[in-house]
Formats: C-alpha cells, sequence, structure tokens
C-alpha cells in the first residue's frame, strides 16, 4: 500500500529543518532511546529484543546441519532474512516477500558477513560433508520509524548470544557461537532537504533518500546502502559517516553492557 | 497425536513431568497495546509460549471481491516465526497455519458484531514468537484481547484452552512433551460470558466420559485466563475515567 | 443509582460483561441486550444517562456522521471528483459541484492534488458507509499552512473542553490557530516555537487524556508556554 503524504507534512518538516528542529524535539543527530533484551525467545538458539521508540523487533537465530558448496567444502554459511509482516504496520501487505524486506534482510545480512565476526570455518564439522548454517531471522513486530537500525541491532545482538544446539545434532556438546565483532548499522534519511539520524515514522513518512551505513569495531565500513528515491553529495555523505562512528560506538556499547549483565 | 506408550508423561506421585497437578494449566500473563503502529494489540504468555496479536481496522475491504455489503470481514493471518520453534520454520505460509487462521476468523467473526461494518475489513495478525503446544490457543486470547483494545464491538471475548489425554488420564492444557507423546488434543475458544464455543477442533482419541471431563477443564480454565484478559484490558486504562 | 438519572457510578468494562439487568431502561451505544441484561460491546466506561445505558469506548475508528467538521486529505484526483482520505474505514466522496471554487469538467487537479489538506464537512453517510464531502460553507477551505496532529477520536472532547475552554487555553498559550476535526485530526498554525508547544500539548491529551491528572499536567505544561508572558 502507498501511504498518502500530506502536503503540510512536508512543509512543516521543511520548516523546521531551517531553524535545526524536528518535529519530536530532538536534535539532528540524536536517537531515541534503545532498549536491547537478548535471550528472550524460548526455542531460538540465540535471540534479542530490540526497541526503538515506536520500533518494535525481534530477532532469534536458528542452526541447521548442511552439506556443505562444493567449491567451499571447510565452510559453513550464514544468513540473515528479515520478514515485513502485515503485523508491523497498516502499510504491509500480506503475500509473498516484498523487495523492501528483501533489501532489508540483505543489507544486515552484508554488514554482519562482511564484518568476518564469524569465522565461517568454525562453522565446519567434517570438511566436504557436515557444516552448521546459521540462520538469522529478523521480526519486525511494529513499524515506528528506522527499523533497518533496530534490524541490524537485534540481529547482531542475537547472533552474539546464540549456542550452538551441537548435542540436540549429536555432534558434541553445545557451546557458545564464537562472535569475533560487533558490526552496527546506522541510518540517516533526508528530512526537510538535510540528513538526520534514526528517522520517526513521520519522519520517513515525509522525507527522502536515506542511506545505510554499518561499522565495525575498528570502525571500517562493511556495507552500504542508499534507499529511495533521491541524490545526496560527497560532503553530505562526509558529515553523516563522521556522526555513524559515533552513533555506532553508542549502540556497540550497549550490546556490551548487556552482555555484560 | 504422535507415538504414545513409551514416554512417561506422569509422575508416579500422579503430577505430570512439569510438577503440575493433572487439572492445573500452565502460567498466563497478558498484556494489552503493546505495539504502538497496531490499532490494537496484545502479548499473551502462557507457559512458554509467546503470541503477539495486532488489529488494524476496520477499513475497507480489498480486493473488491472479499467484500460483503451487510457485513465486515475478519482476515485473520496466524503465522510462526521461523525461530518459534526448535526445527527453523520456513517463511511463508504453509497448510496449517492456513487452516488455523480460516478457523480462527470464524470463530472471532461469531463474536464481533460484524454487521455494523458493511463491506469493511478488520485484519488481525497473530504472530508466535515461541512455540511450546497450544498456540492456537494462544493466539485466539492474543486475537481477542487486540480486538478490543482496538474498541471493535464484540459481544463477548473469546479464550483459547485445551485439554487432552495422557496415559489414560485427562489432563489439562498439554505441553510439549504431552502433545507430542500424548493420546488427544481438544482445543477450544469459549465465550466466558455466555459460555459459548466459537471454537472447536480435536485430534486424538476421546471416550464421551473423558470428552465431558476434558470440556470442564476447558471451561475451568476459560473462567482463569478470562479474569487475566480483563485485568490487562483494564490495566491499560488504569488512572481515572476517560 | 438511586436516582435513576446519571448518579450511576462510571465503571470500566470488558464486552461480554454485564452491565445490569434491563428493567426498562433503554440500551444505549457501546451495548446490546441480551436476556434481560444488559451486555457490555465494548472496552469503555459505562454510563447512565436520560434512564438510557451505554458505554463510551475508550479507543474507536473513526466513523463519519452528516454534519461532521472534518481535516481530509486528498487521496485521489478524477475528472470531476476528488477522494478524500478522512481517517475512516472509507474514502469520502467531494464532487466538484460541492467544492468551493467553479470547476470545468476534467480542471479539478487544478485546484487541489494528491495530498493536499482541507477542512470538509461531511454532506452524508450512507448505510453502506459511501461518504460525500461538502466544501461549500463558512471557513471550508484548503490548508495552504500550518500542521496536522492526530488524536484518538475519544479524547476529542476532552482536547475542545468544556465549552471549548481547553483548546482555548491552548490556541492563546500557543498563539496559534487550532481547528478540532471530528475524525481525530487536528490543525495547528502558529510560529515554530507555538506550534511545537501546542503538538506538546495535544500529545499530553493523547497520553493523559483520560487520566484524572490530565489537568494538572495541562496546567504545568501552561508554565512553559511560549506566549505566557502576554496571557
Amino acid at each position: 500500500m502507498v501511504e498518502l503524504v500530506p502536503t503540510l507534512l512536508r512543509q512543516e518538516l521543511a520548516r523546521l529543518a531551517e531553524d535545526d528542529l524536528r518535529l519530536d524535539g530532538r536534535g539532528r543527530w540524536e536517537g531515541r532511546e534503545v532498549t536491547l533484551e537478548t535471550d528472550c525467545l524460548y526455542n531460538a538458539e540465540g535471540s534479542a529484543k530490540v526497541v526503538m521508540g515506536d520500533t518494535i523487533v525481534y530477532a532469534g537465530v536458528k542452526f541447521e546441519l548442511r552439506t556443505p558448496w562444493p567449491d567451499r567444502p571447510a565452510q559453513g554459511s550464514l544468513m540473515c532474512g528479515a520478514e515485513l509482516r502485515p503485523v508491523a504496520h497498516r502499510k504491509y501487505e500480506p503475500g509473498p516477500p516484498s523487495p523492501q524486506s528483501i533489501e532489508l534482510g540483505r543489507v544486515v545480512d552484508r554488514g554482519i558477513r562482511e564484518s568476518g565476526c564469524i569465522d565461517m570455518e568454525s562453522l565446519c564439522i567434517v570438511p566436504g560433508e557436515k557444516v552448521w548454517g546459521v540462520m538469522i531471522d529478523i521480526h519486525v513486530l511494529s513499524d515506528g520509524g528506522n527499523i533497518f537500525d533496530a534490524c541490524g541491532l537485534a540481529a547482531i545482538a542475537a547472533l552474539r548470544t546464540a549456542v550452538v544446539p551441537a548435542k540436540r545434532f549429536d555432534v558434541g556438546e553445545d557451546y557458545t557461537l564464537k562472535v569475533n565483532g560487533t558490526p552496527i548499522m546506522s541510518s540517516f534519511t533526508r528530512v526537510g532537504g538535510r540528513y538526520i539520524y534514526d528517522p520517526s515514522e513521520e519522519e520517513e513518512l515525509g522525507g527522502d533518500e536515506r542511506i545505510h551505513i554499518t561499522l565495525g569495531d575498528e570502525g571500517h565500513l562493511h556495507s552500504l546502502q542508499k534507499g529511495l528515491r533521491g541524490v545526496f553529495t560527497p560532503a553530505e555523505f562526509a558529515e553523516i559517516f563522521e556522526v555513524a562512528h559515533l552513533r555506532c560506538t553508542e549502540l556497540r556499547k550497549l550490546v556490551a553492557n548487556q552482555e555484560g549483565n | 497425536m504422535g507415538g504414545y506408550g513409551d514416554v512417561q508423561l506422569l509422575r508416579d506421585d500422579g503430577l505430570r513431568l512439569d510438577g503440575r497437578k493433572i487439572d492445573e494449566m500452565r502460567p498466563v500473563a497478558i498484556e494489552a497495546g503493546v505495539l504502538p503502529a497496531a490499532d490494537g494489540s496484545a502479548m499473551v504468555t502462557h507457559g512458554l509460549n509467546v503470541a503477539v496479536a495486532a488489529v488494524y481496522g476496520p477499513m475497507e475491504a480489498h480486493p473488491r471481491k472479499i467484500q460483503r455489503q451487510d457485513r465486515a470481514v475478519i482476515d485473520v493471518r496466524y503465522n510462526m516465526a521461523p525461530f518459534s520453534t526448535s526445527d527453523r520454520i520456513r517463511p511463508g505460509y504453509n497448510r496449517r497455519s492456513r487452516e488455523i487462521s480460516k478457523v480462527t476468523a470464524e470463530a472471532l467473526e461469531s463474536v464481533v458484531l460484524v454487521e455494523r461494518y458493511p463491506r469493511s475489513k478488520i485484519r488481525v495478525e497473530i504472530e508466535i514468537l515461541a512455540a511450546e503446544a497450544g498456540t492456537r490457543c494462544v493466539g485466539i486470547t492474543a486475537a481477542a484481547v487486540a480486538l478490543a483494545d482496538a474498541g471493535i464491538p464484540m459481544r463477548d471475548l473469546i479464550v483459547g484452552v485445551a485439554s487432552g489425554k495422557v496415559e489414560d488420564t485427562v489432563v489439562l492444557d498439554l505441553d510439549k512433551a504431552e502433545d507430542n507423546y500424548g493420546q488427544a488434543d481438544l482445543p477450544v475458544g469459549i465465550l466466558p460470558n455466555t459460555g459459548e464455543i466459537a471454537f472447536l477442533q480435536m485430534d486424538g482419541d476421546l471416550s464421551p466420559d473423558e470428552f465431558n471431563l476434558a470440556m470442564e477443564y476447558n471451561f475451568k480454565a476459560a473462567a482463569e485466563i478470562h479474569e487475566i484478559m480483563v485485568d490487562a484490558l483494564k490495566r491499560r486504562y488504569e488512572g481515572g475515567e476517560n | 443509582m438511586s436516582n435513576g438519572q446519571n448518579g450511576a457510578e462510571l465503571r470500566l468494562v470488558t464486552p461480554g460483561m454485564a452491565i445490569g439487568p434491563v428493567a426498562g431502561k433503554r440500551v444505549g451505544s457501546g451495548a446490546i441486550a441480551q436476556n434481560d441484561t444488559i451486555i457490555a460491546t465494548r472496552l469503555g466506561w459505562t454510563k447512565e444517562f436520560n434512564n438510557t445505558v451505554s458505554v463510551d469506548p475508550i479507543n474507536s475508528a473513526y466513523m463519519p456522521r452528516s454534519g461532521d467538521l472534518i481535516v481530509a486529505v486528498v487521496a485521489e484526483v478524477r475528472n470531476n471528483l476528488w477522494f478524500m482520505n478522512i481517517n475512516g474505514p472509507f474514502q469520502g466522496l467531494l464532487p466538484m459541484s460541492l467544492a468551493p471554487w467553479k470547476v470545468e469538467f476534467g480542471a479539478a487537479r487544478q485546484h487541489m492534488g494528491i495530498g493536499d489538506v482541507v477542512l470538509a464537512r461531511v454532506q452524508e453517510v450512507d448505510e453502506c458507509h459511501n461518504v460525500v464531502l461538502t466544501m461549500k460553507g463558512v471557513g471550508l477551505r484548503r490548508l495552504n499552512q500550518g500542521t496536522v496532529v492526530n488524536v484518538p477520536i475519544n479524547h476529542i472532547d476532552r482536547l475542545r473542553g468544556e465549552g471549548n475552554a481547553t483548546v482555548q487555553r491552548l490556541r492563546d498559550a500557543s498563539d496559534s490557530r487550532i481547528i478540532i476535526g471530528e475524525n481525530g485530526r487536528v490543525w495547528i498554525d502558529g510560529d515554530a516555537e507555538g506550534t511545537a508547544w501546542a503538538r506538546q500539548a495535544v500529545a499530553l491529551t493523547q497520553a493523559s487524556g483520560h487520566k484524572t491528572t490530565f489537568e494538572a499536567e495541562l496546567s504545568a505544561l501552561e508554565q512553559n508556554a511560549p506566549k505566557k508572558g502576554d496571557a
């Protein structure tokens, strides 16, 4: 369903931008309060719930035993998928996975995969015969804006708490999955002509294109995505890239604190 | 029901494996209004089951061919999250979820005053986040609370409950092992105020007497869960008159 | 209940709950009679007034009634009519003949396009939810500036206040124009500071409109109003 964008909303967002203000009173680079809960789903081998303003997202990790790809006999696999089901918002319709769902899952997937936080060889049990397939499924329950960051955070937090169910599959004792790093996504949307961090539902509705940046622990880029209609300049990117470092570091601390508990 | 006879489900002291009495249900907790984007919502935890329901509408029924000129249609989707069971479920609809969605929709249509909203659709989305036997019942309970939370007029709530049979004994509210290795499962949707039944399924083997006892347990559990539902709805709006 | 008028105590009820015996009383909205008992059909507060028992729902979709003043958004334009999103289950239809301008056939788009926000009135509603809107009338127009905020339908009366006292307080405190649409959309037009304050005040009615502490919270917010000094 295509959402109706009231002309007045775009006008108001443009007017606020002139004074460097936002609809909900936040600063331009200020995020909403984030709460993170892990190990919250019975039956998932790793799980996390993220609440970011009105956005609520769950992620669950499952394992399966499979035969490795012939060209990579000693490597397991990682897959991350997202579902934007109609539970999450009136605008989502039932049916096969939408292009938005697929984009969302793949952007999160790339950030985690390319950060190298999972050593694929460590997922090998018998080369050429038996490897672990790790699957992260992300479930958006309420879309209150910026689901990308919420999904990215839920996925990595769930992965970092995952326990490999070796006993259930008769291949040894259960052990904690080794995850080397915490890739984090930061998203920016053009609202009222300039970029802001962590858009709300209304800001997304009246906004334009968005940019998603996933950074690893060392501050290296691991995935980038520009979505929706619009263009940006290198100078604009340089500005949000700097902010992304700060926000990613904060969220990485949140994950670490949660694990410390 | 799965194979039985080889797994012990009742302990020597007459209690069940998880320590419950035969007519004791698992702990239930309900919260209304948990999803900000929905018109009404609820989360129900029943034992280790977790179900979330969202309600959207009433809205114009699309596509046109599903429209009813004299009443609203209730469009239910029951879905198990991929990580909700011990073996991952491939995302998407399957025969089981379609059947449950259909009979759940018909149960809800029996209590919602659908004739108030001709040509409309009320969307009910049931998502199972964690499954430990009895998810369709937990989903019905969640849907009923979400509908009330959305302000949809109904002549009663519906409570989803199940009883069954293990080791030739009728027990209330089967857990996972009892569901897998038991002899019968009888899930029902009960209207707590009128005592009518809007949802009924059963599989396995029950004698007429066992059926009657199972229904007696179901009614008892429905009354208990109803209190928790009412409490959840009232808690959402505590703090003074409107 | 002894005086049989409005003495009945407010009670929070859930669907299916018995409110009391019919006993000659009329059954109002949000309730039905079943076997001589009045049953609540909605989550809300019971009310007894003029011998009629009803339930004021806590949450409700907007159901248009003729005469309602609403804030609508153009959703579709045809040669000779506009379809409007009215925040209800069904779209409203504004025919060319009920627009405030003289419109040539085929020129509808020149007057209002998709996304434009208007102040309109509900002309008529039939039992199948067909809604016809009009923009002929005093003050009905396209809204070219300002902002629109959503509030739950059941909070509208509270936002308005007795004899419009509350909304007038918000207008004064924010030095803004504020129009409350029956369809849960509130139009606010003021300077940046005033609009921001009015948004906060409207948000407060959403969060606390049903609580007894609402009046105190609103007064506290008024202390921070941008135009407090002028009052």
